[in-house]
């Protein structure tokens, strides 16, 4: 009897083969949870979440993505009742994180002159580490943004411009410049 | 030069800013103690001793580790009504939470002392607005739990953990 009992309280896992195909479907319970006020489910959705913010924030904020990657999270967080479609998570974090690193950016350039930015820390190989960071601040915040969503993220244009509220238009001369000025840049 | 990315990895005190956020929670408040990290989360992670003298509404903490980091507990009030939490306690981390209310701590060292953060709130969507009125009130709660703690800190120094435990 308590060998049934045991076998009927036990709860099985997730199928590990959902989370190694698509780890933001296998969020998608967690989400519902988490949407119930769930202060567990929040945080291992933080766990989930917080390597990818972090990697879209680091070349849009620099120095200053530690603070993006709260604000990003925050503003998540404080989201995540309205999410109604918990399948798309990810587009959705992506969004809110690119606009909050953005923020975060040029407030950071508001009160931050050019040169301090020798102080970010970087890479370990040196060569490259001095290429990146000369390449990354001599760019604007936008021009990183835009190059993160079309050359990391792979977006297609509407769906960056869509991000970043700009017109096609704009989000197109942008791209030009943004590649422009990273070829120039970039030491051969 | 430094040989390392920009550091964008939320610490335990950010990742608790982040969750107060998400959770509207009414009490959040975070301060540097002129501590050292192991002497703020020898208090803070001994919620069975020390969390009755931290929260003042709590007469005890009872813990059953059900596993390496994950425990159920029961919290006992001064009339004598308990309520179950369920608590995910790491260093530096822990989290609590029963039906009704979710709790909080976080720390991280920071310079020569440490940074410690507190949390505390109701669970209920409808609590949100009224949370989010009550913040400024509990963040000095919040600011008096912490100061709490450096004072424990200081006691257990002193006088030692065993018995630091009998002063309640």
């Amino acid at each position: 009897m308590n060998t049934a009992r045991a076998g009927t309280l036990r709860q099985d896992p997730a199928p590990p083969q959902v989370a190694q195909e698509d780890p933001w479907a296998a969020a998608a319970p967690l989400v519902r949870t988490a949407q119930s006020g769930d202060a567990m489910a929040l945080n291992d959705l933080l766990s989930l979440l917080t390597p990818y913010v972090s990697r879209l924030c680091r070349p849009i904020a620099l120095n200053n993505s530690a603070d993006a990657v709260q604000e990003a999270l925050i503003a998540v967080f404080q989201g995540l009742p309205r999410l109604q479609d918990p399948r798309a998570l990810y587009a959705w974090v992506r969004t809110i994180t690119v606009r909050e690193a953005v923020r975060v950016a040029r407030r950071a350039e508001r009160e931050t002159p050019v040169c301090e930015f020798d102080d970010i820390a970087w890479p370990r190989s040196p060569e490259l580490a001095v290429d990146v960071r000369d390449v990354l601040r001599r760019m604007s915040t936008e021009h990183r943004a835009v190059l993160v969503l079309r050359e990391l993220e792979g977006l297609d244009e509407r769906s960056a411009s869509e991000i970043l509220n700009i017109s096609s238009g704009t989000m197109k001369s942008r791209l030009h410049r943004a590649r422009h000025s990273f070829r120039k840049a970039w030491p051969r | 030069m430094n040989s390392n990315w920009p550091t964008a990895e939320l610490d335990p005190v950010r990742r608790l800013r982040v969750l107060a956020g998400g959770l509207h929670a009414v009490m959040y408040a975070d301060a540097h103690l002129d501590l050292p990290f192991t002497e703020v989360w020898a208090v803070a992670g001994d919620l069975e001793h020390e969390l009755p003298h931290l929260v003042p509404t709590l007469r005890a903490f009872r813990c059953y580790p059900t596993s390496e980091d994950r425990q159920l507990a029961w919290a006992y009030g001064p009339l004598g009504h308990r309520a179950r939490f369920d608590v995910l306690l790491q260093t530096g981390w822990c989290l609590m939470q029963s039906r009704y209310v979710v709790g909080g701590m976080a720390a991280v060292s920071e310079g020569s002392g440490t940074r410690f953060a507190v949390l505390g709130g109701l669970r209920q969507p409808w609590s949100t607005p009224f949370q989010r009125a009550l913040r400024p009130l509990g963040r000095s709660r919040g600011l008096m739990m912490v100061d709490r703690a450096a004072r424990r800190a200081l006691v257990r120094r002193d006088r030692g953990p065993a018995e630091a435990h009998g002063d309640r």
